[in-house]
């Protein structure tokens, strides 16, 4: 072997052995989180309930199509319009409406999604 | 993928899902794979008819490989002039055309980090663009309906699996370049040898 390919046998051969062992390292992590959820977890709710996995990125119309309440009332209880704020995210939401307090509107959204959801399981609440 | 891509996959659909796609067949930094898996999970919610945003993605991406492989191939006097003389680069063509469809295949879905430059070489290297097609479909059908089906398998945990699979390539790309660096060691200590025993 000549010294330039002793080199190159070299990089290629350390470079890969760091790839695998940081992105391997990381990938037995993502795996152990992987274990109790989707098909390895239990069969998901018929509603889903848990109001964490609300995201900045989602619309309107997507929470409430996610957590299964009428997109409307999801949009009256946050106080704002329906037809110029659906396409929105809550991020762009928060920043036109609540500029100085981050993650406000996540936080009204989700607390939407739990007390429309209440509301349908006691229909008969005044 | 940024959380903009995201919200727009939500009012846009499966048309958007192809643009994305062609755009990162391109190399364009979007997070192709992350998107095909939350396009998964959008379909499992309803949101997205799975059969549209399958094909249409799977064409997207096909188009955008077509369109870098197109790169290389007008690339290919100027590269053929720069490197004509060396005896690796005429080395490297002659592997791409034995081994070029594996590599097109396993680089659509597995080592996706070196797809770009798969195609590059692939029009670079005079491989034969019907073969390259063929293999980049395969290569695409497996990656939309693997991760795609694993989006909808997990619905709305889909960042878990997405997390997983970014450092799966990652890992799968170092285990690639550590065995052609081993096969090369051998490869180079025959020749070495057969060398000494010719002198």
């Amino acid at each position: 072997m000549t010294r330039q390919q002793k080199v190159w046998a070299f990089i290629l051969i350390a470079l890969g052995a760091a790839l695998a062992l940081f992105f391997g390292l990381r990938a037995l992590r993502s795996a152990m989180r992987m274990r109790g959820e989707g098909p390895f977890g239990k069969p998901p709710p018929e509603v889903q309930t848990d109001v964490s996995l609300i995201r900045d990125w989602m619309t309107v119309p997507y929470v409430a199509r996610a957590y299964q309440v009428p997109p409307e009332r999801l949009f009256e209880e946050l106080g704002i319009s329906e037809w110029e704020n659906c396409k929105k995210s809550l991020k762009e939401l928060n920043d036109e409406f609540y500029p100085q307090q981050e993650g406000a509107m996540l936080e009204r959204a989700q607390a939407a999604v739990l007390s429309l959801q209440a509301q349908r399981e006691t229909p008969d609440a005044p | 993928m940024s959380d903009f891509l995201l919200t727009q996959m939500i009012n846009y659909g499966a048309p958007l899902v192809a643009l994305i796609l062609l755009l990162g067949a391109l190399g364009l930094p979007v997070g192709a794979s992350a998107v095909v898996i939350a396009a998964g999970a959008f379909s499992q919610q309803g949101l997205l008819n799975w059969l549209h945003a399958a094909a249409l993605g799977l064409a997207g991406a096909s188009l955008g490989d077509a369109l870098s492989y197109a790169i290389g191939y007008f690339a290919k006097d100027w590269l053929a002039r720069r490197f004509s003389n060396s005896a690796a680069w005429r080395g490297a063509l002659a592997s791409f055309n034995r081994q070029g469809g594996l590599a097109v295949f396993l680089t659509r879905w597995l080592a996706t980090a070196i797809a770009i430059p798969t195609n590059l070489i692939a029009g670079g290297s005079g491989f034969k663009f019907s073969r390259f097609l063929l293999y980049d479909i395969a290569g695409e059908t497996v990656w939309v309906l693997l991760y795609g089906g694993l989006g909808y398998a997990f619905g709305s945990q889909w960042e878990t699996v997405s997390d997983f699979l970014a450092n799966f390539g990652g890992l799968a790309l170092g285990l690639i370049l550590l065995g052609f660096g081993v096969r090369q060691v051998f490869k180079w200590q025959k020749q070495a040898k057969a060398e000494a025993q010719t002198t």
